[in-house]
């Protein structure tokens, strides 16, 4: 990691020499990255440069070849899945991957299923409310818009009453109103100590949400610092916003 | 007038109470012979109901299901001819237990497969099983193992009624009213998901085999015992998964109801053909046709059509018995 504001001393998640080889592709080539507890981190990067794979290896989705993954003081890479999200890790998909047939209240307490079982009935109302979702809580997730079901996948993530959320690119492609109200949960889930790694393309959203950005590219984090650092770095100008300025 | 109360759990609790009673008085208001074709009926009801825990709310189409009817029914078998000659209800357990010891051992290294490499291996186990039964003498071989008769109607029909109610009864409350059947449903649309929501896939979907094998091998052990003669194609056979397939599909894949519908209805055309041509191939074309119209105009089966009607011309009916329904008229 080269330069930049450095998270926190003591990160919920910290990755150390990540590599993950599909064949000849180096979708992670030794990643070096943390997020602070109570942070915003932004990821950004080109296409393919190995963001939501990292997201994978995070949440145990795939094994790692080699390296550290540690998530709030315990070693969890090679651990299964549902381990990992056991102990408070919870993440959404660039595709929804809703469960279809259900309701979008059945949604909410699928993601509560295993956990805090007391209280999740609860816990779905409220976040019913908070995403707004409350007049298609009988709806099949199948029937809901593309922005619905965004909404709903952060949902079952916040219903999980997750101390690190993972989001990869929540807010792309939804309308301006489900994006507000997304990033006003955003925001009110870190006041209640929830932390953030963000992937996302939409600069604006970036620069207004996150605390701190890491810069990805071929399978490596390039850079990390605040927004206006990063902007600055001709290095991520060239391989991220393709204009030098 | 209201004949059925207006809340729609009050509502399916009457119609649930009237085909109980219904069910109850049967054996004394029938001869023999329809007796047999509604114990017949009941226990179809409750293979599709088993076959639907797994293939309808987990997702995973199981074509081995015969082997855990016929593990039942070999057990119970076994158990009650010499040198043995336990009772009846003692062979129950024993088969639920050896079946559940075959499906923890068949079940964790194939329910990682999915699709139809899930399919092929249940249904490679069944085949196993007809060819090992075939082989051994313990089993009596190709020849099978006779029991002894007990020529009471009444006590199969009960028998089946009973097994058949808890299977749906357990159904109901694990699958449609526990966390448990929401991590089922969940596995079932979306794995991955599933995963990431902190649910163990790999255990749900073992204990929903172990659960669907168990209620067949109940079904099993009461079988041989009504038919006091057995052999491996008359309860490993294929053509026994086939039908609960069908009477699946046909009556709504991953719903309550969906299999007993299914069930009584293919089972009432078999017995209906088997009355007026007698044993012919007949059924197997029927089977095949079933499956043809319910894909293409029944994807959710018939229980899918009630679910998609109740809203209109069901409940306007049923509003109209009751006075006023949810919201109130006038």
């Amino acid at each position: 990691m080269s330069g930049g504001m450095q998270p926190a001393a003591d990160p919920i998640l910290s990755v150390r020499g990540l590599f993950k080889h599909f064949g000849g592709i180096k979708a992670a080539n030794g990643v070096e990255l943390a997020v602070g507890r109570h942070e915003i981190a932004g990821l950004i990067g080109p296409n393919g440069c190995g963001k939501s794979t990292l997201f994978s290896l995070v949440s145990g989705a795939v094994m790692p070849d080699k390296g550290e993954i540690c998530f709030d003081g315990r070693a969890v890479g090679g651990m299964s899945a549902h381990r990992i999200a056991r102990l408070g890790l919870a993440r959404t998909f660039q595709i929804p991957a809703l469960f279809d047939n259900m309701t979008v209240t059945e949604n909410l307490l699928a993601a509560a299923a295993e956990g805090h079982w007391r209280g999740a009935s609860e816990r779905a109302a409220e976040t019913l409310s908070l995403l707004k979702l409350e007049h298609v809580a009988d709806n099949r997730a199948s029937d809901l818009s593309g922005g619905q079901q965004k909404l709903l996948e952060f949902g079952r993530a916040v219903v999980r009453q997750a101390s690190l959320i993972l989001l990869d690119e929540v807010t792309a492609g939804v309308h301006p109103n489900i994006r507000k109200i997304i990033l006003e949960a955003i925001a009110r889930l870190r006041e209640q100590g929830v932390s953030f790694l963000v992937i996302e393309h939409d600069m604006e959203m970036v620069r207004n949400v996150c605390d701190r950005i890491i810069v990805m590219d071929s399978g490596r984090v390039v850079t990390s610092g605040a927004f206006e650092d990063i902007v600055r770095n001709s290095e991520v100008m060239q391989t991220y916003l393709g204009h030098p300025q | 007038m209201a004949l059925l109360p207006a809340n729609p759990q009050w509502r399916s609790l009457v119609l649930l109470a009237i085909i109980i009673v219904v069910l109850g008085v049967l054996p004394w208001t029938v001869n023999n012979y329809w007796l047999r074709i509604a114990t017949g009926a009941l226990m179809w009801a409750g293979l599709a109901c088993s076959w639907n825990m797994l293939g309808g709310y987990a997702g995973y189409i199981n074509f081995g299901q015969s082997a855990f009817f016929g593990l039942g029914a070999y057990v119970t078998a076994f158990l009650m001819s010499d040198p043995f000659g336990l009772a009846f209800p003692v062979t129950i357990p024993a088969g639920m237990v050896v079946t559940a010891l075959c499906a923890v051992i068949i079940g964790a290294p194939t329910l990682r497969l999915r699709g139809a490499y899930f399919a092929i291996a249940t249904w490679a186990f069944a085949e196993v099983l007809i060819q090992f039964s075939s082989a051994m003498d313990f089993t009596g071989g190709i020849g099978g193992i006779g029991l002894p008769p007990y020529l009471n109607e009444r006590f199969f029909y009960f028998a089946m009624f009973g097994a058949a109610a808890l299977t749906y009864l357990l159904t109901w409350a694990l699958f449609e009213r526990s966390r448990f059947g929401l991590k089922v449903k969940a596995l079932r649309d979306h794995e991955p998901a599933a995963e990431a929501m902190g649910i163990n896939t790999a255990l749900v979907k073992l204990q929903t085999f172990v659960l669907s094998a168990v209620t067949a091998s109940v079904f099993g052990a009461i079988f041989a015992y009504w038919v006091t003669f057995i052999n491996p194609k008359s309860v490993f056979g294929g053509d026994i998964t086939d039908q609960m397939v069908v009477m699946v599909l046909l009556g709504g894949l991953g719903t309550l109801w969906g299999p007993a519908i299914g069930g009584v209805a293919l089972f009432g055309v078999n017995r209906l053909i088997w009355m007026y041509w007698g044993d012919t191939a007949f059924y197997i074309a029927i089977l095949g046709t079933a499956i043809v119209l319910v894909v293409l105009f029944l994807p959710n089966g018939i229980a899918g059509l009630f679910e998609r009607r109740k809203q209109n011309a069901l409940d306007k009916v049923l509003d109209k018995l009751v006075g006023s329904g949810e919201g109130g008229h006038p």
